[in-house]
């Protein structure tokens, strides 16, 4: 035994005061997650639909190219552009496979192996724990819908040679992806504070968007009219798209309600999260 | 004496259950023993004094620390080894023990630096890269005191360090233990099921029951107590002449010597008139040694009677 021949002695190092003090969850959880089997696959996949709109952007400026036809079309406004990538089918359909696989196991994990005695006897509150949590999810839904939403900024102003982008439109770019990301953040840590079953986490959290739709296309195909289209999660994340970027709505309801909708379910999950976890450490 | 620990009035539930009972305590340095039956509330108080959970009443400084208000700061300070199995699945010892070295406050590299030390400490250095989901429960057991220990509190809370170890396994962690408390290293409260640890580890000792702090004392006040306690060794119906005596606690020692413990209104006559009746004799009887069990039975046999 090592402690006969040498014995404790103490560090005489000095602990430091953080103001981010979630900051090591955040660093340790992109490194879990990038570790994870096929993670590389899923963000080449992920990286999919900006390189396709990458294209577009550069056969928009080259009207002799003959490729496209549809995309550039529908790109030919900056707003549209965004409007377009930002609730293209497959990038929501990636960013729904990267909450799951972010943020599928994040809390649940911790309630199956009882890791938040671990947490919560540092000095990290449970709000702190929350952040460090959500900055995960975040990071990963940003890196490949923000990030790619900026470099498309630029490479169009590459390729058109002038900063043509209107500034309203550059800051829906910025936040649209940004409210998205939270709500789905929000949605995938609830529904994992509410199991250790990783399994039943990822299929509440499909059930969850594929139910959304059903119930509402059922109700607007029974009753006709297209606010029952609100309980779609992904028409609202369309809807919201169409007010923020000023465009044609996606149904035929106010807009408005989505901008409502989204930051009040983002709000409700956030609660549960927190009443979860105050649960789980008593 | 320096005040480590001080509350007063502290009161808690879960719903109706009254899971802490007024308790006031004032611990200073040193190691203290916590014991107490099952649901007797020491688990609570200790998540109380942890800032895990806010009593509904009372005051109380933990290191200089209000643990109403400071319950995150002091944790700085503070160690905590818990009873469960928790753990960070996928991680390697190094990893776990430094990544919480980092939520304490240190840097990276001294982290990193420390997590060695300390793993090596325990003696995990030859299994620190191996992932602690593979541990066995006294390795468990090891690794959480260096969760524990990583940030060199002032004070360590100890809940069931020994739980689940083999006897070498559970020797080498009281010798830890002792060590760390020897070298005056920190301050240390240790809650164990098993007497004899707290016995050969603890200098003073706080007795749980029902929510309450019923007895604080000093192990080396033990055998100045006087407690009905006494060795004896029997011939005849030893069964008949248990039965004759079902509110003494007798328990069968080594070489046929019983420990037999009465209660306060009894006398040494009662057993040698019990023998008498039951026709059993009494070949070797002698007044014995005041043992922690003895200290806690008859504290908890006192407070069950009021």
């Amino acid at each position: 035994m090592p402690i006969r021949e040498k014995g404790y002695y103490k560090w005489d190092g000095e602990l430091k005061e953080s103001y981010i003090k979630w900051l090591p969850i955040f660093i340790n959880g992109i490194k879990e997650v990038f570790r994870k089997k096929r993670s590389k696959l899923l963000f080449a996949f992920s990286a999919f639909p900006f390189f396709v709109f990458l294209i577009a952007v550069y056969v928009a400026t080259k009207p002799e190219l003959k490729m496209m036809k549809h995309l550039v079309k529908q790109i030919q406004s900056d707003a549209m552009l965004f409007y377009s990538f930002y609730t293209f089918g497959s990038l929501v359909f990636f960013m729904i496979l990267l909450s799951l696989f972010a943020g599928a196991d994040l809390i649940s994990t911790d309630l199956k192996f009882r890791s938040f005695t671990l947490y919560l006897s540092r000095p990290l509150s449970r709000f702190d724990y929350i952040k460090g949590k959500f900055s995960i999810v975040l990071f990963y839904l940003l890196l490949f819908s923000l990030v790619p939403g900026i470099l498309l900024v630029i490479a169009k102003v590459i390729f058109t040679g002038e900063f043509s982008v209107p500034l309203y439109v550059f800051l829906s770019a910025l936040i649209f992806p940004i409210i998205i990301s939270l709500f789905l953040s929000s949605l995938i840590l609830m529904i994992s504070s509410l199991s250790s079953n990783r399994k039943f986490v990822i299929i509440s959290f499909i059930a969850f968007y594929i139910i959304s739709n059903s119930i509402a296309g059922i109700f607007q195909g029974v009753f006709k009219s297209d606010y029952f289209l609100f309980f779609s999660i992904e028409r609202n994340i369309k809807q919201f798209g169409s007010l923020v970027f000023n465009v044609k709505p996606d149904f035929n309801a106010p807009a408005w309600i989505s901008l409502a909708i989204l930051p009040f379910l983002t709000f409700v999950f956030i609660i549960i999260l927190i009443v979860r976890i105050k649960r789980a450490e008593d | 004496m320096e005040k480590i620990i001080e509350l007063e009035n502290i009161n808690f539930s879960y719903g109706n259950f009254k899971a802490i009972d007024n308790v006031n305590i004032k611990i200073g340095n040193g190691i203290y023993g916590l014991l107490g039956p099952n649901g007797a509330g020491k688990t609570t108080l200790m998540k109380i004094i942890l800032g895990f959970l806010k009593p509904s009443s009372g005051k109380g400084e933990i290191l200089g620390f209000n643990i109403k208000e400071s319950s995150i700061t002091m944790k700085k300070k503070i160690g905590y080894m818990p009873e469960n199995d928790c753990l960070i699945p996928g991680m390697d010892g190094v990893t776990l023990v430094s990544y919480l070295g980092e939520l304490s406050g240190m840097s990276k590299q001294e982290a990193i630096k420390r997590a060695h030390e300390v793993l090596y400490y325990v003696g995990l250095e030859d299994s620190r890269y191996r992932k602690v989901d593979t541990y066995s429960s006294g390795m468990k057991q090891r690794i959480k005191l260096a969760t524990a220990i990583v940030h060199d509190p002032e004070l360590l809370f100890l809940d069931e360090p020994t739980s689940g170890m083999d006897p070498q396994a559970r020797k080498d962690m009281l010798e830890l233990i002792n060590d760390i408390s020897s070298k005056e290293a920190m301050n240390i409260i240790m809650s164990s099921h098993i007497l004899p640890d707290i016995e050969n580890t603890c200098k003073n000792i706080l007795i749980m029951n029902k929510g309450k702090i019923i007895s604080e004392q000093q192990i080396s006040d033990l055998n100045s107590k006087q407690f009905n306690v006494y060795e004896i060794r029997l011939k005849g119906d030893i069964k008949a002449f248990r039965e004759k005596l079902p509110d003494c606690r007798i328990e069968r020692g080594e070489k046929g010597v019983f420990r037999i413990q009465l209660p306060n209104d009894f006398t040494i006559y009662s057993i040698f008139k019990k023998a008498y009746e039951t026709n059993v004799q009494i070949r070797y009887f002698r007044q014995s040694k005041v043992t922690l069990e003895d200290a806690f039975v008859t504290a908890i046999g006192e407070a069950n009677a009021n």
